[in-house]
């Protein structure tokens, strides 16, 4: 029998912007908090450095991207890995619709910060749903 | 196609519209017909980063020397926009409210600000001093 397929979480790799650890909160929280089973992590420099497996995992997978910033280098990788992007998230797009929730520091995010990355990963929870046809409710 | 007056420090390249007048700030101003069409110079926005939010005084507005006719909310930073002189705010630019990203993509065209009428003369910078003040600013950031 054929395991389910994965969803690829790829998020960006920003070291020293808010808006890159806003994105990394956010993916940790889907893939080890909300949705375990159903999505895994590709670290983005695994990607850039031609990692066989990553670029396996990205090319055989739906892949979100996560990008903190207009370079989106997340989802560059992800289409010059070989794979595709099934949907992309761009920090800044999910703060226009979160006024309320800025985020500042770096290592640690202040409250906003935290408040944006968990309103991200709902936003990625419903697109995992989608992405591997379950419904919310039925993950443990 | 505009020829720019160009800076280019490491990975970064900043451009200045001889075209226009500026602030100290970095506001350019450019005459349009009875008004001054206002906007963000390249090293401006460059340097407060990617635009979330831009609101703008609305229509009708009469500001003076010093306030703020425009803010803007960025990923890194919240700036308010000066005014060098008394004005009116004519005219907004609407594809802000929905696209604020577009001062980034497009600093001297399609991402302007506003158009004013001035209530007094302003007192700006030729293209060519504001270039030499931006450099002087740039390297200093970026030595």
């Amino acid at each position: 029998m054929t395991p389910p397929r994965k969803v690829m979480v790829i998020p960006c790799s920003g070291i020293g912007k808010s808006f890159g650890t806003v994105s990394r909160v956010a993916a940790y929280q889907v893939v080890e908090e909300d949705r375990p089973g159903q999505t895994q992590l590709v670290p983005l420099a695994l990607l850039v450095t031609g990692d066989e497996e990553s670029r396996r995992l990205v090319a055989e997978n739906p892949a979100v991207a996560i990008d903190g910033c207009k370079l989106a280098c997340a989802s560059k990788m992800i289409t010059q890995s070989g794979g595709q992007v099934a949907r992309e998230f761009a920090v800044l797009d999910v703060f226009r619709r979160y006024r309320e929730f800025k985020p500042e520091g770096i290592a640690e995010l202040n409250a906003g910060g935290e408040q944006l990355a968990a309103a991200l990963a709902r936003e990625m929870d419903a697109v995992v749903d989608e992405l591997t046809g379950e419904e919310g409710g039925s993950h443990a | 196609m505009t020829a720019f007056l160009e800076l280019t420090l490491d990975k970064f390249i900043f451009r200045v519209d001889p075209a226009c007048a500026y602030t100290p700030q970095g506001i350019w101003v450019k005459e349009a017909g009875p008004v001054n069409r206002l906007g963000l110079s390249d090293f401006l926005q460059q340097r407060s980063g990617d635009v979330a939010f831009a609101e703008v005084k609305p229509a009708g507005s009469i500001l003076a020397a010093g306030a703020a006719f425009a803010s803007i909310e960025t990923i890194k930073v919240d700036v308010d926009l000066l005014l060098p002189a008394a004005a009116r705010v004519v005219r907004v630019n609407p594809a802000l409210g929905t696209a604020p990203e577009v001062i980034n993509q497009d600093p001297y065209g399609d991402g302007w600000l506003c158009e004013v009428e001035w209530q007094e003369k302003p007192q700006l910078l030729a293209a060519a001093a504001y270039f030499e003040q931006m450099e002087k600013e740039a390297r200093e950031e970026h030595p």
